[in-house]
């Protein structure tokens, strides 16, 4: 008798975390009336395959995933590669014809143009009207027009962004308070303080490090390019044998020649931040994604003594960029309703809100202004240079021209030649050669 | 059996070589006379041998050629002279050696991408360990990857470092295999150790050598992985060979058709070597 009591006690107590458990779930389909009009389920049973590269917003959506197959039945198969081989695996891909891709991911003012005259991406415009398509609480018109626009070609949208980001000068409180540096605002001060400090640390803290890599260095030298007056193209031609151009690239190579690590011409992002991180140089100039690595304590020696700004001016004025990743339909995918069912999804105001709270730059205004952003916010002084530098910015960061890669080599040798010390118009005039005959075999 | 019958056995294995060795190549040729920008989306378009013509006065065909060129010779000189003095070294009986044949086996056996992932963090000129024991002896430290200048020396020392024990096996098992005669007879006749290997050791063993530089200087011509992962063929183009030249113009740039005509060029070279090698080693056998 005995122990039957025990035996039933047992299986009480077992059984109580399912009692707890159905409760839940009768609590969880009171849900908002919005979503249960919204048919999530329209798509189930579908398998889409997306393609992404190794960004943190990645890092932020692919936990989630399952929560995105829970609602809505579409079965989520992700592919992530590191950057450089991504884009080739992803043209490579597009080529073939035969790819079962459904969702890939995009930079708009890289690849679109290129994208659209081939055909690989697929309009979006009928999709974002449908009613039975478009969720209702999506809010179209809450994404910064610039980055939605940045998808645009020939009046067709082609991609929606996940996020919109721009470069900031990031500096070292803690050594410009050793040094007695103030935040530079001018192209002459940031030299004046890159020198400062390079030379009064003995050369054992750099003023300051950039990309030096080829054409991963373009993406912000095309800052000073602009601060310069300089311009991709001028007339439809190659810029970079200007005037303002040779300036530029030669201030841009000066910098770290004389104040910059001495790996620079072998750096790219990954490398200069991480100089930056471990305390051995001053200030970094690069994407302001990068702020979550910066405050790490645990990839970071100078986590929570990071300042930030926007870049400072040179002749023409102050000219950052902005650039956005963004998601698109492959042209051929035969499930594009699921794919934009997860485009949605991954674009939402929540997923925004997540992601800015993990210091991923949002392309929602409604993520910026929320409370729970503002209320949380660790780092108001990147906050602030975000937004002022998104004011000022240039969409321009690549060559408008189809042949990127080329194009971003051939500006890349001019700028390695100018951290080597060497002849900057000899090689700006040769770059432009190569350019110029890019430009002619489309 | 008639005379016909046997063409009828060969018959699978001609077609199958046809498939995956001439197709190809035969496919190639035609695709380099073609101007193909895939990112355009339109078709190829022929064009003749302006490909090629093209490559005359481009800098950067000549700059990677010239990489190929260094970048080969370096490797093979020195992998062919340490390989050869290793295996010499290593010729004879004592406790240990099959331990020591195999210890020289492991770097073959790494996978080139790890080897060249470590290499490239041991050449970081902030971190890496190989600037840290220089400024340990007192030396100045070197930008390795990040110069120019010595990028390509940087590249030699990994590739020598993974591939002269191939070298070393080759010629060992050559050594291990030869005719004691000829060495008994220069002993009673009083031939020092130097005189030895150079008019008997070294003229027995030289088809082996000359198989082994064949081997290696057809991987060394088309080297891709290393330099790819150590360099990226830079800084600039410093270190991009002839094969990254290709790869970059084909799948960055994506013309198929120039990329075609530089695999040609760099078909023919492997061909010509190979053919001069084979020359050599038949000249040496007579």
């Amino acid at each position: 008798m005995k122990k039957i009591l025990y035996i039933s006690l047992i299986v009480l107590l077992l059984s109580s975390p399912l009692w707890a458990g159905g409760n839940k779930e009768t609590a969880g389909t009171d849900q908002p009336a919005s979503v249960q009009g919204f048919d999530w389920q329209s798509q189930s049973g579908t398998t889409i395959k997306i393609m992404a590269n190794k960004h943190p917003w990645v890092d932020i959506i692919e936990p989630k995933i399952a929560e995105f197959e829970a609602m809505t039945g579409i079965k989520v198969d992700l592919a992530i590669y590191p950057e450089d081989q991504f884009r080739t695996k992803r043209t490579v891909e597009m080529v073939s014809g035969a790819s079962d891709v459904d969702v890939f991911m995009l930079m708009p003012g890289n690849s679109l143009a290129q994208y659209h005259q081939a055909g690989w991406v697929a309009s979006l415009d009928e999709m974002m009207k449908s009613e039975n398509l478009l969720w209702p609480e999506y809010d179209l018109d809450d994404i910064f027009s610039s980055a939605l626009g940045a998808g645009v070609k020939d009046g067709n949208h082609y991609t929606i962004p996940i996020l919109l980001e721009t470069s900031l000068l990031a500096y070292n409180k803690e050594i410009f308070k050793k040094y007695g540096v103030s935040v530079p605002k001018t192209m002459e001060e940031l030299e004046a303080a890159a020198k400062t400090i390079y030379e009064g640390s003995g050369g054992d803290i750099y003023g300051i490090t950039l990309r030096g890599k080829k054409a991963s260095a373009t993406s912000q030298w095309v800052d000073f390019l602009h601060s310069f007056g300089g311009e991709w193209l001028v007339n439809g031609k190659s810029g970079l044998g200007t005037e303002e151009a040779i300036a530029a690239t030669e201030y841009y190579g000066r910098l770290l020649r004389l104040y910059g690590p001495k790996s620079a011409p072998s750096n790219s992002w990954y490398e200069s931040i991480s100089i930056f991180m471990q305390g051995k140089a001053a200030m970094v100039y690069d994407a302001s994604v990068f702020k979550p690595n910066y405050e790490n304590p645990e990839k970071s020696a100078i986590a929570g003594k990071v300042g930030y700004a926007t870049i400072p001016a040179g002749p023409a004025g102050a000219v950052p960029h902005v650039s956005n990743w963004a998601l698109s339909i492959y042209e051929n995918s035969k499930n594009k309703e699921a794919a934009w069912l997860f485009i949605q999804w991954a674009t939402s105001k929540e997923i925004a809100l997540e992601g800015l709270l993990a210091g991923i730059p949002s392309a929602r205004d409604s993520a910026w202004n929320s409370d729970a952003f503002k209320q949380g916010d660790t780092t108001p002084e990147w906050t602030q240079a975000s937004i002022d530098s998104y004011k000022i910015a240039s969409p321009i960061w690549n060559p408008p021209v189809i042949p990127v890669g080329e194009c971003r080599d051939a500006a890349g040798s001019a700028i390695v030649a100018a951290i080597l010390g060497e002849d900057v118009r000899a090689a700006s005039l040769a770059a432009e050669k190569v350019m110029n005959k890019v430009l002619d075999n489309q | 059996m008639d005379g016909k019958t046997k063409y009828g056995f060969t018959l699978p294995a001609l077609i199958l070589i046809g498939i995956i060795v001439l197709f190809p190549i035969i496919y190639n040729l035609f695709m380099s006379m073609n101007s193909w920008f895939v990112a355009s989306g339109k078709g190829p378009e022929w064009i003749g041998l302006k490909n090629y013509i093209n490559l005359l006065d481009n800098p950067r065909f000549w700059n990677s050629l010239k990489v190929t060129f260094i970048f080969s010779l370096g490797t093979l000189t020195v992998e062919v002279v340490l390989g050869t003095m290793l295996a010499l070294f290593l010729n004879r009986e004592f406790k240990g050696k099959s331990i020591v044949k195999l210890i020289f086996l492991f770097p073959i056996a790494a996978t080139p991408v790890a080897v060249s992932l470590i290499w490239g963090m041991m050449f970081n000129y902030d971190l890496g360990i190989i600037n840290i024991i220089m400024q340990n002896l007192g030396m100045e430290p070197l930008l390795w990857l990040a110069s120019p200048k010595i990028v390509i020396p940087a590249l030699i020392i990994t590739d020598t470092w993974q591939w002269t024990p191939l070298i070393l096996l080759i010629v060992l098992a050559s050594l291990e295999s030869l005719p004691t005669d000829p060495f008994e007879s220069a002993k009673v006749d009083g031939a020092n150790i130097f005189q030895v290997i150079y008019h008997i050791t070294l003229p027995l063993v030289r088809p082996a050598i000359v198989v082994a530089a064949m081997i290696r200087s057809i991987d060394a011509i088309k080297t891709f992985d290393m330099i790819y992962v150590m360099t990226q063929g830079g800084p600039d183009v410093a270190s991009e060979n002839l094969n990254l030249y290709i790869f970059q113009t084909g799948f960055s740039y994506f013309r198929m058709g120039a990329a075609s005509s530089l695999a040609i060029v760099l078909f023919t070279l492997v061909l010509v070597i190979n053919i001069l090698l084979s020359v050599i080693r038949k000249t040496g056998a007579k």
